[in-house]
């Protein structure tokens, strides 16, 4: 069993756009994505994500740099493990004409998937009924629902989703999360780019954060918000001055707030408590003020957005 | 990939386009049956006394002046430089007679095979249209994109894209060329002549036919080819429809000698097993003249057919090669 559902070292890809200027969108990606539960893909637009997310997927050629899907590099030995990865890439894309039943049975068809899977995939999506309707009826939501159903005729063991709530209404974010939590649950990898961050800490066990198309931080959630300088303790102690002094003395930055001192820089909160007890300051009340994922991310992209 | 190419035989049979095309290219068929009909249609009554007051005031006109004209036609081609056309050619006044002014009989073995060129014209174009739609839609609705996560050996989906367009319109070719074959047949049988309907012009027109078909299947082939090579239905149509009225149209009427390298004189060639062209050949005379004569050539078969082969391999290569290394966006 393989550690890994996604890895890439090293990747790059620069577009070239009608004028011939060259837009350089991956640069150096590492990327790597633990097998089970949901990965957090984040960044902002531009970032690179859904250029990544194509390379993956073979439908864009990497400049540079090596990828693997469960072990398997790819695009190599991609059709050996295709079955194996769902994929919706930015929106989903079907023939419009077409009834969305028809589409999945075409799908279905192709990956030699016996028929009745469509039925079920679809009543697992909540589609039902709908199915038999032309594709191009079908609303933002239901469209959405669609590819899921897609991705699932595969069963597959990774499941990748670009903005899967892109234009979806809160309702329709909730299904989608608790999908995604529900597919992680079941031990399936999956792997959601957002730049709803909110969201995505809701629901991601892990994630990376790129910006200008290389990776920013990465690592389970609480690691990405403790490793960053926004992990912030939050003091009660009696003698504001001498703590600050003997904080700041011992290089963090300490900010009073009312009663409470804010300090940053700790490497860990029982430094703050054993450096003010050696000068027999004792903290009545000591609480990691928890960061979130939206200010670790700011903070970490800032000026890395759209240029 | 033969399992690709039965999914994608399906999706051509389910599209819209595919549908409308074969009833447009069924009901031109039906039109042109009846305008076969009514040419074969013996002259009503009307008609036939305009045809017979007609030749009467002709051959009134031969018999009086008849020898008159001739007389003059000799004097003037006496005068005339050499090299010049046979005395009996240029001066035959002969006696008109009243099938002159009615309507020739029509012939089974004669109009035949220009009606199945003119058929395989219009499957040839139809094919095209259905399969350029059928790759290119996939490219304008991004579909392509999902198709390949399922599917990502780009060689496979080509080829079952490509083979499914000319395996799906191939039976349309064999039933409308058949329609128009045995409708005109059963035309001709009861107004015009279908005597001289031998066995070896059956076999003749069913290789006609044969060849017809084959073209169709490969135009519906280069149709999804230039699809997927211009993304877009309406660019692959409007690359080729300029092509034939730029290239083969304009350019070809002032370069005369480009002919046999045209698309059109080869699938002539092809189809009706040898065509024939003109060629305009002018030499200055050492009077100072200009003199222009137009000669006939023919194109062979077998030129037709080996041209058509080499651009079906060469635009399939290609498109195969781009299709293969293309970024789907
Ligand atoms: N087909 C293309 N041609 C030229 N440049 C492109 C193309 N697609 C993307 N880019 C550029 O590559 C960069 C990365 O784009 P990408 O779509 O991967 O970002 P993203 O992280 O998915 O953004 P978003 O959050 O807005 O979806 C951007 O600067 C974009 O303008
Ligand atoms: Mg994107």
């Amino acid at each position: 069993m393989p550690e890994l559902a996604i890895s890439t070292r090293g990747l790059r890809k620069t577009y070239r756009t009608r004028l011939g200027r060259k837009v350089v969108a991956v640069q150096g990606l590492d990327l790597d994505v633990p097998v089970g539960g949901v990965h957090g893909f984040l960044g902002p637009n531009g970032s690179g994500k859904t250029t990544s997310i194509r390379m993956l997927l073979g439908l864009i050629r990497a400049d540079a740099g090596t990828m693997t899907v469960f072990d398997r590099p790819v695009p190599a030995q991609l059709p050996e493990v295709v079955g194996r990865v769902g994929a919706i890439v930015e929106s989903p894309k079907f023939f419009p004409a077409f009834s969305g039943r028809k589409n999945l049975e075409l799908l279905a068809e192709a990956i030699g998937v016996p028929r009745k899977q469509v039925g079920e995939v679809l009543e697992q999506t909540s589609l039902g009924e709908r199915g038999k309707d032309r594709y191009k009826a079908y609303s933002l939501g239901m469209k959405q629902r669609l590819a899921i159903a897609a991705t699932l005729l595969k069963q597959p063991d990774l499941l990748i989703f670009d903005e899967p709530t892109n234009g979806l209404d809160p309702a329709g974010i909730r299904e989608i999360r608790e999908t995604m939590r529900g597919l992680g649950d079941q031990g399936r990898t999956v792997l959601v780019s957002s730049h709803i961050l909110a969201e995505v800490e809701q629901v991601a066990d892990t994630v990376s954060i790129i910006g200008h198309g290389r990776l920013l931080a990465s690592g389970t959630v609480a690691q990405v918000i403790g490793g960053s300088t926004a992990a912030t303790v939050k003091v009660a102690v009696d003698n504001h001055e001498a703590a600050i002094r003997i904080l700041t003395a011992a290089g963090m930055t300490v900010r009073a707030d009312g009663n409470y001192l804010l300090v940053d820089g700790a490497e860990h909160p029982a430094d703050v408590t054993r450096r003010l007890a050696h000068q027999e300051l004792y903290v009545s009340e000591l609480a990691p003020v928890r960061a979130d994922l939206e200010s670790v991310f700011l903070e970490l992209t800032a000026g890395e957005g759209l240029k | 990939m033969i399992r690709l190419t039965g999914v994608e035989l399906r999706r051509l049979t389910a599209r819209r386009l595919t549908v409308i095309g074969v009833l447009a290219v069924l009901g031109i068929t039906a039109f042109l049956l009846f305008a076969i009909w009514q040419d074969a249609r013996p002259l009503s009554a009307d008609e036939q006394r305009v045809a017979q007051t007609q030749y009467e005031q002709v051959h009134k006109d031969w018999v009086e002046h008849g020898d008159e004209n001739k007389q003059m036609c000799e004097a003037d081609w006496r005068n005339m430089p050499d090299p010049k056309p046979a005395l009996e050619e240029m001066c035959a006044f002969r006696e008109p007679t009243i099938d002159d002014f009615g309507k020739p009989r029509t012939v089974f073995a004669e109009v035949m095979p220009e009606l199945l060129l003119g058929s395989s014209y219009l499957l040839v174009f139809a094919a095209f249209l259905i399969g350029a739609s059928f790759f290119g839609a996939e490219f304008s609705t991004g579909s392509i994109g999902n198709w390949l996560t399922f599917e990502p050996r780009r060689l496979r989906v080509y080829g079952s894209k490509v083979l499914a367009a000319a395996i799906g319109l191939a039976p349309v070719g064999v039933v409308v060329l058949a329609i128009s074959l045995l409708g005109t047949y059963l035309i001709v049988d009861q107004l015009g002549d279908t005597a001289t309907t031998t066995g070896k012009v059956w076999g003749d027109l069913t290789a006609i036919g044969g060849r017809a078909v084959l073209l169709t299947a490969l135009g519906a082939a280069l149709g999804s080819v230039a699809g997927s090579l211009l993304r877009h239905t309406a660019a692959a149509i409007g690359v080729v429809m300029a092509y034939l009225v730029l290239i083969e149209g304009v350019f070809a009427s002032f370069l005369n000698k480009a002919q046999p390298w045209l698309v059109k004189t080869n699938f002539d060639a092809f189809v009706r097993h040898d065509t024939t062209y003109y060629l305009n050949q002018c030499s200055s005379s050492p009077d100072g003249g200009y003199m222009c004569n137009s000669i006939e050539k023919t194109l062979t078969f077998e030129h037709g057919a080996w041209y058509l082969g080499i651009l079906a391999v060469v635009v399939i290569a290609i498109g195969a090669a781009v299709f293969q290394r293309r970024d789907i966006t």
